[in-house]
């Protein structure tokens, strides 16, 4: 059985390569066809948000990237309701078909992995 | 037990410091480490140009040091490591840079290697920020 | 499974420890290090919220670190060397370090 790994992104997407780096490890496990999730939390889940214009700060749109995790076979995506209240994008709309979890759902999350890396 | 153990943070920072001493500690308990990986700024940690004054913890110089002695599968990853300057030899030749910071026993491949240590290890243990 | 959780962000600046405080499972560990044990800070919001988690979660502090920064060691806190540090991510099923 492999083991299967939770990723938690917690960063903002602009603020320097490591939203793009926590999803570069999702994208490259899923090519090995590895049980990994991902969780979006904290400032995290603003890399959710559609229509964010990057090129205006001179950078490569996250989007694509992120829509590309299920064709790379990772299908399990969440994100922290808390998260999302606290920043007032309860109902925002999304970028990516994630599930919204409260704090118990999440505690659950991170127990049934098998490993966890938080960036 | 297996540990694969992930570095995110460079040679001064303390977790970079605290990623060796657990290494070391880990080692000496009679476990085994199957792979270091270095990711992000952790690539930093692997670089060899850092110089310390005599009286400063050189830490680039003791992880060298200690992946040497223990004969450590240590990895950097090349796409992190390429984007932050660090470059072995083949590399600065590739992209025609002038220095060449990252030698052996570090090794430049991809983030496939991080996910082959997480599977072959019973705990993947990961040290960054401050 | 039981998750040992690693801080090492103040928590005065930094909000990876009310996070953290969130998702903890009941028989999760909590392991401060670096700047994070400033949490253990008398006194504080924060110190005050570890003394309230339930009593089946552990909390561990890393000893260098609390020496480094003249800290009082509260009762339920159980200081750690490295050694330890190791023993306790073989004792927990997984760590996750909040970087």
């Amino acid at each position: 059985m492999p083991q299967s790994l939770l990723i938690i992104s917690r960063q903002a997407p602009w603020a320097g390569p490591s939203a793009r780096e926590a999803l570069d490890i999702a994208l490259a496990g899923g090519a090995f066809d590895l049980p990994l999730a991902m969780l979006f939390l904290d400032d995290g889940v603003f890399q959710l948000l559609p229509e964010q214009q990057p090129t205006a700060v001179q950078q490569k749109d996250l989007t694509a990237n992120l829509q590309a995790l299920p064709m790379f076979g990772v299908e399990a995506l969440y994100v922290a309701e808390r998260s999302l209240q606290e920043r007032g994008l309860q109902t925002h709309p999304m970028n990516l078909p994630v599930q919204m979890l409260d704090d118990s759902a999440l505690t659950a999350l991170i127990d049934r992995y098998d490993q966890v890396i938080t960036l | 037990m297996k540990f694969a153990i992930a570095l995110f943070a460079p040679p001064h920072a303390p977790s970079s410091r605290r990623a060796l001493r657990f290494a070391q500690a880990a080692l000496a308990g009679g476990h085994e480490i199957v792979r270091l990986f270095f990711y992000q700024d952790g690539v930093h940690s692997a670089a060899s140009n850092p110089v310390c004054p005599q009286d400063e913890l050189d830490l680039s110089g003791e992880w060298r040091e200690f992946v040497r002695d223990q004969g450590l599968d240590a990895v950097v990853c090349i796409a992190a490591a390429l984007r932050r300057g660090v470059l072995d030899a083949q590399e600065a030749e590739r992209y025609q840079r002038s220095a060449v910071n990252l030698q052996a026993p570090w090794e430049l491949s991809g983030l496939g290697q991080l996910h082959e240590a997480t599977q072959l290890a019973d705990r993947l243990i990961c040290f960054g920020g401050p | 499974m039981a998750t040992l959780h690693v801080l090492s962000h103040s928590p005065f600046t930094d909000s990876r420890l009310s996070s953290c405080l969130r998702l903890l499972g009941p028989d999760d560990g909590l392991l401060l290090c670096g700047d994070a044990t400033y949490a253990l800070q008398p006194g504080s919001a924060q110190c005050l919220a570890l003394e309230l988690m339930p009593a089946t979660i552990s909390l561990f502090a890393l000893d260098e670190d609390l020496a480094a920064r003249a800290l009082k060691t509260p009762t339920r806190v159980q200081v750690v060397d490295y050694p330890g540090f190791v023993e306790l991510s073989c004792r927990f099923a997984k760590v996750n370090s909040w970087l």
